[in-house]
């Protein structure tokens, strides 16, 4: 479902993996001090029109990944205007006995605003971003020892034989008349079975990687190469003059 | 009982696909607690917050050896966003923060001690540390001190519970079945039958 955006042939997509994931860091630690709902809310609207624009995503798929988040949003929201920190001056209405201040509410949107942008910057990586360009990018560039990134790489393979196996396990759950009965008293009949098997799978593998001669030291070749190139450096440009850009705009706010 | 401390790559490749498939659940359990931090708020999620510190306790009381802990919610982290998390940054930083506040508690230990109590003290460090970087994320210092505290007091509770106990049940029904010997897990396991018998 990823894959087909993952793999088009855009802007978003050519930038190096590590970088994208530096600037979503970066994103999220510039957000902390902030508690006015403009600048978060700038910054989002800024981020989902990159991620159509520039990573040739649908808007409707990308609104669908962030309907979860708006719950998740509102819960700040809420939450802010029912257990607040200091209740605020300027009263808009009230439920019941409990009143609604606009301080208060600006905050929570403010919280929740920040919760996604957080999500969006997170989806414009996960969508323009191939999973083994990452971790290629993790081995080359961030020097993550090869042993870890070869070693998370095949476990990511191995992910889909892990649902067929759940589903192995529940045929053979039913042949032996133990039901189908779901719930969290069932999680340990599924989970052990799955879990001895991902771990003997596991050592197979390593056998197998030891055999091949990967002993996991640093000066490797590579069949694949992720360079550096000019569009990570329109990237970082692009990155940051939307900082600087939102910076100014929001500074009114932001006192 | 001498053994290397660094890792090998057998247990490097069982560590990541342990974390793995955890990543896979808490993703599941991200959907899950979004849902319930939606209608609860923040101190329903509170609750959920220990499972998210059971791979790094699950690994590290497998293994026994510096660095599992925080390495394996690394991992848990990094399939969490390969496969496609939704919260990709904050994954990130809280599958650091998380591993390390485990990793501490068992480092505290000289890595010799992997019994329960250990186990549960790691889960509510865990969760601990997974609060303090929420904490700062989030910005829960606009919130009442009297929830963001029931928060706390819930996350560390979910932490002794759903990590520690939690992880310490299942490692030790996943040793029942065997194919843990090779294992410093089983190692032990069987040094300490030995010594039974003999005694």
């Amino acid at each position: 479902m990823l894959e087909q955006y993952q793999q088009k042939d855009r802007f978003l997509q050519k930038v190096n993996p590590s970088l994208k994931l530096g600037a979503v860091l970066v994103i999220i630690i510039m957000m902390i001090p902030v508690f006015n709902p403009w600048t978060p809310l700038l910054l989002f609207g800024c981020t989902v029109i990159m991620i159509i624009a520039l990573g040739g995503v649908s808007f409707r798929f990308l609104g669908l990944l962030l309907l979860p988040f708006l719950l998740f949003a509102f819960s700040f929201v809420w939450i802010q205007v029912v257990f607040p920190d200091e209740r605020g001056n300027t009263i808009l209405f009230t439920i019941g006995s409990l009143p609604v201040s606009l301080e208060n509410v600006s905050t929570g949107v403010s919280l929740g605003m920040r919760a996604l942008v957080f999500g969006s910057w997170s989806l414009l990586f996960v969508l323009t971003t191939e999973p083994s360009r990452f971790m290629l990018s993790l081995i080359q560039q961030c020097k993550l020892p090869p042993r870890f990134g070869y070693g998370m790489m095949a476990a990511y393979r191995f992910l889909p034989l892990f649902r067929d196996e759940l589903r192995q396990i529940r045929t053979a759950h039913r042949i032996r008349g133990l039901g189908e009965k779901r719930g969290i008293g069932q999680l340990k009949r599924y989970f052990i079975p799955l879990m001895a098997g991902a771990i003997r799978k596991a050592e197979r593998t390593a056998v197998a990687m030891e055999s091949k001669g990967f002993d996991g030291s640093r000066n490797r070749t590579f069949y694949h190469r992720i360079h550096w190139n000019r569009y990570d450096a329109y990237f970082a440009g692009l990155l940051l003059l939307l900082l600087t850009t939102i910076w100014f705009v929001s500074s009114p706010w932001s006192a | 009982m001498r053994q290397n401390h660094t890792l090998n790559l057998r247990e490097i490749v069982v560590m990541a696909f342990i974390s793995a498939v955890f990543g896979v659940l808490y993703l599941v359990w991200i959907f899950l607690g979004q849902l319930v931090t939606g209608i609860l708020g923040p101190v329903g999620g509170g609750l959920m917050a220990g499972f998210w510190i059971m791979a790094p306790i699950v690994c590290a009381l497998i293994i026994q050896k510096p660095g599992v802990a925080l390495f394996a919610e690394l991992i848990a982290a990094g399939t969490e966003i390969m496969v496609g998390s939704v919260n990709a940054g904050s994954v990130l930083i809280l599958g650091f923060t998380q591993g390390l506040g485990a990793e501490l508690v068992f480092a505290m230990f000289r890595y010799r001690s992997f019994k329960l109590p250990v186990l549960m003290l790691a889960g509510m460090a865990g969760t601990a540390a997974s609060f303090l970087t929420e904490f700062a994320l989030y910005g829960y210092s606009q919130f009442a001190a009297g929830v963001v505290w029931f928060m706390l007091g819930t996350m560390l509770l979910s932490g002794l519970l759903l990590a520690g106990w939690g992880s310490h049940y299942l490692t030790w029904a996943l040793e029942k079945t065997g194919v843990l010997h090779n294992f410093a897990i089983g190692r032990s396991n069987r040094q300490t039958k030995q010594e039974r018998g003999a005694s």
